[in-house]
């Protein structure tokens, strides 16, 4: 890698002054938390370790969501152990004045669960409504400086060791984006009964059918992004929820990004509330009917 | 690896697919070539039914999908309404 970067660049009286002569990678990990007191902590270390000892150029962006239970003051304290560098803390406050706050108990969706993502906004049982996904990725990505986007869960889903396999693979072929797959190789899920299973192979099996994404695991939330791939995919994605992370797969294989695949565990930690009801079944449904017909 | 009652209905899909795979590609395709007389059609059913049992499935399917929608939506409805 180094000796290709020294015959690439140009000779020194030419280079642009500011810029070095090996350029280095810097990953930045977006991790949208709510409510994530207990894990975030865990979920840092791991990410310091297995970024530390491949010895790998990162930043950890934490963007929490106003979380009643105190995750931000967590952050702030990792942010003094690790440094302002390595951790970089950047809330949203949910501004109640703009957002409804009625309560309209719809049955309550994990944020940080078992793949629920997306852009927009959800409701909670007699709760201010909680920011979701796709928003916190814009928000963070302000504020990133690295050439690469890692985004995944804060709940310990996903663990940070397979990073530097996304990285490798991601050298390997050069891919735009580099998807942890549950699906394919040795990757697999942890932790769900059978319904949740059959659920899950029976809708990636229709999406397959109908958006022929060429990718295997298309609502996994655990992905590695070139900084401009992931900016410009957002700005194209209208849909939340399960479909938000779907479309993101489908604009990029329309934009002729190259996508490469990691297989990955995914440790569904059931708290008793992150079940998938017939609402999320319905409306990932109907999110795939619009992609099928839109794209 | 998947656990214990998992991979046996696993298996047992895997099974079930493959016998309504081969019955059917016996019946579709083999059949049309062998005598007439051969005491192997006593084991399939008139040919017209072919068609009409996988349309049929096909219909129950949509059906029951359809009447899952709208009971979600239904139900969806009736809690919005109850809160209000």
């Amino acid at each position: 890698m180094a000796s290709e970067e020294a015959s690439r660049s140009p000779p020194r009286s030419r280079r642009e002054p500011g810029r070095r002569a090996p350029r280095q990678d810097k990953y930045s990990v977006l991790l949208p938390t709510y409510n994530e007191r207990e894990n975030l902590p865990l979920i840092v270390w791991l990410l310091v370790k297995s970024f530390s000892q491949s010895g790998i150029n990162y930043e950890i962006i934490i963007i929490d969501d106003g979380s009643p239970d105190g995750t931000r003051d967590v952050a702030e304290q990792l942010e003094k152990i690790y440094g302002s560098n390595k951790i970089l803390l950047r809330p949203r406050e949910k501004k109640l004045g703009l957002e409804s706050t009625v309560s309209v108990p719809v049955r309550r969706i994990e944020y940080g669960a078992s793949g629920i993502t997306g852009a927009g906004i959800a409701e909670q049982p007699n709760g201010p409504v909680r920011l979701l996904r796709g928003t916190a990725y814009i928000h963070g990505l302000k504020y990133a400086t690295g050439n690469y986007i890692i985004i995944m869960d804060a709940d310990l889903s996903h663990h940070p060791k397979f990073i530097p396999e996304f990285i490798r693979k991601q050298k390997e072929g050069n891919f735009d984006i580099v998807s942890g797959t549950r699906y394919k190789g040795n990757g697999g899920v942890y932790g769900w009964d059978l319904k949740r299973k059959i659920i899950s192979r029976g809708a990636n099996f229709i999406t397959q059918i109908l958006l022929r994404p060429g990718a295997s695991d298309l609502t996994g939330s655990f992905r590695l992004y070139r900084k401009e791939v992931l900016q410009k995919l957002i700005e194209k994605c209208v849909s939340k929820g399960y479909v938000f992370q779907m479309e993101m797969i489908i604009r990029a294989r329309q934009l002729n990004y190259t996508i490469g695949e990691v297989p990955i565990s995914f440790v569904d930690r059931v708290y008793g509330e992150s079940k998938l009801g017939g609402n999320e079944i319905v409306s990932f449904l109907k999110g795939l009917l619009t992609l099928f017909a839109t794209t | 690896m998947a656990t214990g009652t998992d991979q046996v209905v696993g298996l047992g899909l895997v099974a079930v697919s493959l016998i309504i795979f081969t019955y059917y590609t016996a019946w579709v395709i083999l059949l049309p070539f062998i005598d007439s007389q051969h005491v192997i059609h006593k084991y399939f059913l008139p040919r017209a039914y072919a068609v009409a049992i996988p349309l049929a499935a096909g219909l129950l399917l949509l059906l029951f999908v359809g009447v899952f929608i709208i009971y979600v939506l239904l139900k969806n409805q009736k809690v919005t309404k109850k809160t209000q």
